[in-house]
């Protein structure tokens, strides 16, 4: 079942690259792939700003095959992406965007509105903006800002590389990266054509890249200690920032089986290894209030990356989905060599960053039940900086209304305000029964100040996450009252 | 007009920063080992395990520090290395060279060391208690406040408090070291003060300035941050190059550098106002107490600037000013672009809000009646008088073009209607003064090079960090030679090339340098007439002779401009002056004229001019959620004749958001222990595109040339940035439309939603009652 062949092969830019864990010393499986353009003598224009995906200054684009055999292009922090990730897959950084002498028309736009200053930030605006390029023509203010969520800049005050991508991607032209594409599509489907599990063994790490989900189970059931990541914008902070030692991964980012939405009768199930972009790309009618916290959740980057599976493996207190998923009252799909079995989320997750995952178990998709016409859905996000931000606090609701506005059911769950997402049962039960008035809402939000006792923390202090929680049942009652 | 000189660079990935400069397989990993308590004794350590890990090189103490261990850049309280006791978390301690990072970490662990805790001084309010100073306080006075008071009609007192700001430069500090031989030293440092960098490693390690070499091609950012704190991370790592003689670099990760460099200073602010029935001030006392961390750093030239802008465009008849800059436990603040003048604007800007609400009049007014006058009500309290004041040619142009009374009854309007979403407005001006405070640092020098084949290379004093100074040198450089930019190349700062120079700081990098470059310019062209002059006199003998200083430098060409046919190429007079054995290379300098500060006195014309610009800034304001959006932001801006418009534009775009980002979300908050809570982009939260106003006009002050400066320019780096005190107040603005504009909010700086949401449920609190 397992290949043992510790070779990882990809394309940087337009050469084949290969890299044999057993005969290099300088990278390990968790090397970082900036960490590893960063060794390289050629490829500096990939600055590190955070290494932690908040600044965007070592954004890079890969390229993948889609199942239609075409290519696709996406940005990615390349801090967060261990060496593997990149496998059969093309790398593709700003020092290849020029050709011969000629500018690529983002990098010519950057130029001519001013777009860079100190500089520093540049290569990875450029990757942004390549990124949108090839995925927009004439690109909405909307959609600009989205791509440019993602990249910090402390100089220029965005206005001029706002410019730069209306410029460039309405002025839409082939560029030399098109021209190659069948090449890379060739390339890129030979190294793809072994499907095998990929392990990495070095003296202190296992790394595991399974393509099927039976190869993926069984492995969790051989090494039920290996942490399991799919995009891994959370755990790559565990090897950047902590500087842990990470022993034994399980990456299932290349299992396709993972990646399916499918419409059942009453529910929509979504595979756990789904990015959150694509969650967010497919939701915006079938689910609103889920995909309004996906238009704040992390950046552009982030999401290409991040997983609905992995942010509710997380079960983080401040974690963007758990409450509005739990307000749409979905359910978690964990799956093991021995099956499969289905769990509410609110019962998933059991405490702080502690859930009923069986260490053989892997999350692999997420269920939710197609909105009631009669039920209200609404999300919430409150942060310090409106966008690429972590809650301070956040929200979901689920209101059902008689026809007399007298509340049957509501469902209420907070982030941010304890150790785990939390509903206020006392204000939830004195809600129910009661008319949907201002005076209810009133009252409503006098027992959530007793129901909570939220911690003070670099974000906000107690008291004003107080605020925040009763503020936001009645901004909820304000857009859902009446009139 | 042309973009920045490095543009291209930049968008290609091509441009070099430190990290990125080839080095050898020789070079080590430099590590910074720093306390984690506050304030405590070493009561012992012991370094022997970490110096026997494979692959580690050396491992330094203040014992290991050949000459001074210190690296204050004024005053000398700033140890390299602590030695008995640590004053803040992040100072260091030990240093490690190790074959890589992983290794360096390794030895890291393996030191030992025992602390005494010590209780520490973590606020302004507990050092004011412990009366624990950095130095002594400083006063600044005009007229009488007691009459001024007398005399007013109406008196308000109150605090402001304004928060410390994270540099937050996308390049965090970087040094690389190589050893030359003997005791020669280059470091590559990501430095604004090069110079000042060569003299600390030069005291550090014990050696002549001489032989310390000191270069910075360009900083990925720096805004003050790398004026003094750049010369800790230079002195680090060049302890450990010559330890180990072997190149070392140190590159601070992003957390340490948040954790270890100071930032800008919070402020303390109490004031009293006396005011007529019209709005018109007669009196403020004011008291500035602002926290300068553990060491002095630059913290008393920022509080006197705090102090000197305390009146920012307004005229106070009486007014006091006392600063303290207090001593506590946190890594010492430093320069941060405004360098004190956004605290002390923010104070005044404060107190003119309240009076327009006390007196319920629109703030706008009340500015505007107490403006600097042209003839008389035109002196500062420091003793200067505001020449060529641009207020209100500003307001003329501004106040019609941006709309103000109209949007102010439409946002009146919309407040009336809704109850949950309010809207803000509000126009600030800025008056900022141009020149170091400390007169004799107003000085630069330039070394022009031309080259055989007609090319020219310009050396010059001051650092590149994304403000375009090598750009708009390059073209004073063209213009004064009358040569296309392209023949033109500005050098990498470097320490042989241009010797003791200024901190590029207080946005005088091109005033100073471009004169300096101006001046030597002109020592060449004079030497190269004189050639081309007895060339043309050789060649057209007849009765019109050319005169040497008729010659004049044009389009590539010289030519006599009385006989305009006798012309000869660039390049081409160039390969004359050089057969006929002239020097083409030549230094120039220049100082600031005229400009004094008397300490004692408070007195004195510390600026050689102010530079003017006006905002106005309205705001969307989320009442339940605290989140803002600028609808729209207006700027006009005073920037003399614009050297480069393309550049200015940038800089006070960038100058606006960067301050947006200070007032609003950008937050430092430390634990009871003295650990900053924000270290990391994951809780500091600088603008992102999606916080820039929707609608952002910004123009330059057209036909307000300056005087006696280069090219009849201003300096523009830090002005713009106090006109985000109109974001700061629109945010104020709609907060206290929920009471009706009657109640006067709870405010601080910065405004987080934390700050906001607590502020308008006591509104809220006071209404119901």
């Amino acid at each position: 079942m397992i290949n043992e062949n510790s070779t990882i092969q990809f394309l940087l830019n337009d050469k084949q690259v290969s890299i044999n864990y057993n005969q290099v010393n300088n990278f390990s499986p968790t090397t970082t792939v900036l960490q590893y353009l960063r060794n390289l003598p050629q490829t500096k224009g990939t600055k590190e700003g955070c290494a932690e995906g908040d600044c965007g200054a070592c954004s890079v684009v890969i390229v993948s095959l889609n199942v239609e055999n075409k290519l696709e292009y996406k940005a990615y922090d390349s801090c967060l992406l261990f060496l593997p990730m990149l496998h059969g897959k093309q790398l593709i950084t700003v020092e290849y965007l020029k050709s011969k002498n000629e500018l690529h028309a983002v990098q010519q736009a950057m130029v001519d509105t001013d777009g860079s200053q100190c500089g520093f930030c540049t290569p990875g605006f450029i990757m942004s903006l390549f990124a949108l390029y090839k995925n927009s023509k004439n690109p909405s203010r909307e959609e600009i800002d989205d791509a440019l969520t993602g990249n910090l800049c402390r100089c220029t005050g965005y206005r001029p590389i706002i410019d730069a991508a209306i410029k460039s991607c309405s002025n839409h032209r082939q560029d030399h990266i098109s021209e190659n594409e069948f090449e890379v599509i060739e390339q890129l489907q030979k190294i793809n054509q072994l499907k095998e599990t990929n392990s990495f063994f070095t003296a202190t790490q296992k790394y595991h890249k399974p393509h099927a989900l039976a190869d993926a189970l069984k492995l969790k059931f051989s090494f039920p200690q290996a942490l399991v990541v799919s995009g891994a914008t959370d755990v790559a902070l565990r090897v950047t920032k902590k500087h842990e030692l990470l022993t034994e991964i399980i990456d299932i980012s290349g299992v396709e089986e993972l990646k399916n939405r499918i419409e059942e009768n009453d529910r929509i199930y979504f595979g756990a290894g789904l990015n959150l972009e694509d969650v967010r790309l497919k939701t915006e009618n079938s689910l609103p209030a889920l995909h309004k916290m996906l238009n704040v959740f992390g950046s552009r980057q982030i999401r290409n990356r991040g997983t609905l599976g992995g942010n509710v493996a997380n079960a983080s207190p401040i974690g963007d989905m758990p409450p509005v998923l739990m307000a749409h009252n979905a359910s978690v799909i964990l799956e093991s060599i021995y099956g499969k079995r289905e769990l509410k989320l609110t019962e998933f997750i059991t405490g702080y960053r502690t859930t009923q995952l069986k260490p053989t178990e892997i999350i692999t998709g997420i269920k939710i039940p197609k909105p009631d016409k009669n039920i209200i859905l609404q999300s919430y996000k409150i942060s310090k900086r409106k966008d690429l931000d972590i809650s301070t606090v956040s929200a979901g609701f689920s209101l059902q209304l008689n026809n007399e506005s007298i509340v049957v059911d509501i469902k209420m769950y907070y982030g941010g305000m304890a150790a785990t997402t939390k509903e206020p049962l006392q204000t939830k039960q004195f809600l129910i029964g009661k008319k949907w008035e201002r005076k209810t809402i009133e009252e409503a939000m006098q027992l959530i100040d007793q129901e909570f006792t939220p911690i003070s923390d670099a974000r906000s202090g107690a008291e004003a996450r107080k605020i925040m929680a009763r503020n936001l049942l009645l901004k909820f009652w304000t857009e859902t009252k009446i009139k | 007009m042309l973009p920045h000189e490095s543009a291209t660079l930049h968008v290609t990935g091509e441009a070099v920063y430190i990290d990125d400069i080839p080095t050898s397989e020789q070079l080590l990993h430099g590590r910074v080992v720093y306390s984690p308590h506050a304030h405590a004794k070493i009561k012992s350590f012991d370094l022997e395990e970490a110096k026997k890990v494979d692959g580690v090189f050396a491992v330094l103490c203040y014992k290991d520090i050949p000459g001074h261990n210190d690296m204050g850049p004024v005053f000398k309280d700033e140890p390299v290395l602590a030695s008995d006791t640590v004053n803040c978390v992040g100072q260091a301690i030990f240093l490690i060279a190790a074959e890589n990072e992983t290794i360096a970490r390794q030895a890291e662990k393996l030191i030992k060391i025992e602390y005494e805790i010590l209780e520490p001084i973590l606020t302004i309010e507990q050092a004011i208690k412990k009366n624990s100073k950095l130095q002594p306080s400083r006063k600044i006075e005009c007229g009488n406040i007691e009459k001024g008071f007398k005399e007013a009609k109406h008196i308000i007192e109150g605090e402001l408090r304004t928060g410390a700001q994270e540099h937050w430069y996308l390049e965090t500090q970087t040094c690389l070291c190589i050893p030359g031989e003997g005791n020669e030293i280059t470091a590559y440092s990501s430095t604004q003060h090069p110079s000042e960098t060569q003299a600390i490693i030069a005291e550090v390690l014990h050696i002549p300035k001489h032989e310390v070499e000191v270069q910075i091609r360009r900083m990925g950012g720096a805004f003050g941050g790398k004026e003094t704190q750049a010369n800790h991370t230079a002195a680090w790592a060049a302890l450990l190059c010559k330890a180990t003689n072997r190149p070392v670099k140190i590159r601070l990760f992003r957390d340490d550098d948040q954790k270890i460099t100071g930032k800008r200073h919070p402020f303390l602010f109490k004031y009293k106002v006396g005011f007529d029935d019209d709005g018109i001030i007669t009196a403020i006392d004011e008291e500035q107490n602002t926290d300068g961390g553990c060491a002095t750093d630059l913290s008393m030239a920022i509080l006197e600037r705090a102090m000197m802008h305390a009146d920012n465009s307004y005229f106070i008849p009486n007014m006091k000013i006392i600063g303290h800059a207090w001593k506590t436990n946190l890594p010492s603040n430093t320069a941060f672009r405004g360098f004190g003048g956004p605290q002390g604007v923010a104070c005044m800007e404060t107190i003119i809000d309240r009076i327009a609400r006390y007196l319920k009049k629109d703030a706008a007014e009340i500015r505007f009646k107490n403006f600097y006058k042209i003839s008389d009500r035109n002196t500062t309290p420091y003793g200067q008088l505001v020449e060529q004041n641009r207020l209100y040619l500003l307001w003329d142009q501004f106040y019609e073009s941006s709309e103000y009374s109209i949007r102010r009854k439409a946002i009146n309007e919309f407040n009336n209607k809704n109850e949950f979403y309010k809207k803000g407005l509000a126009l600030t001006p800025v008056k900022f003064g141009i020149s170091f405070t400390t007169s004799f640092l107003n000085q630069a020098g330039a070394l022009v090079n031309v080259y055989k084949d007609g090319t020219v290379l310009v050396n010059h004093g001051g650092t590149e960090m994304g403000q375009g100074i090598h750009s708009k040198i390059q073209q004073i450089a063209a213009w004064e030679f009358g040569v296309s930019t392209d023949r033109i190349k500005v050098n990498a700062t470097n320490t042989s090339k241009v010797p003791n120079t200024s901190a590029t700081a207080a946005s005088s990098g091109t005033d100073l340098n471009g004169m300096a470059v101006k001046n030597a310019i002109d020592t060449l062209k004079k030497r190269i007439a004189a050639v081309v002059g007895n060339e043309f006199r050789k060649k057209y003998d007849g009765e019109k002779t050319t005169r040497d200083e008729h010659i004049r430098f044009e389009n590539d060409f010289l030519f006599d401009q009385d006989h305009q046919e006798r012309k000869i190429k660039f390049e081409d007079a160039i390969s004359i002056a050089y057969l006929q054995q002239t020097s083409l290379s030549a230094t120039g300098f220049y100082k600031t004229p005229d400009i004094y500060f008397d300490r004692e006195k408070g007195k004195g014309k510390p600026y050689h001019y102010f530079a003017f610009g006006m905002a106005i800034t309205e705001v969307l304001l989320d009442t339940l959620t605290g989140h803002h959006q600028i609808v729209r932001a207006d700027i006009l801006h005073d920037v003399g004749e614009s050297i480069n418009p393309r550049i200015d534009i940038g800089q006070i775009e960038g100058a606006y958001i960067q301050g947006v980002g200070w007032c609003t979300t950008e937050e430092c908050k430390w634990d009871a222990k003295g650990n900053l809570l924000n270290h990391s982009p994951d809780t500091y939260k600088i603008p992102n595109v999606q916080d820039i106003p929707k609608d952002f006009r910004v123009q330059l002050l057209k036909g307000a040339s300056n005087h006696n400066t280069i090219r009849k320019s201003k300096a523009v780096g830090e002005p713009p940035f106090m006109l985000a005190m109109s974001c700061w107040l629109a945010i104020k603005d709609a907060i206290s439309a929920i009471g009706n504009h009657k109640l006067e909010p709870d405010f601080s700086l910065p405004a987080t939603n934390e700050v906001m949401l607590l502020s308008i449920d006591k509104i809220k609190l006071q209404l119901l009652y």
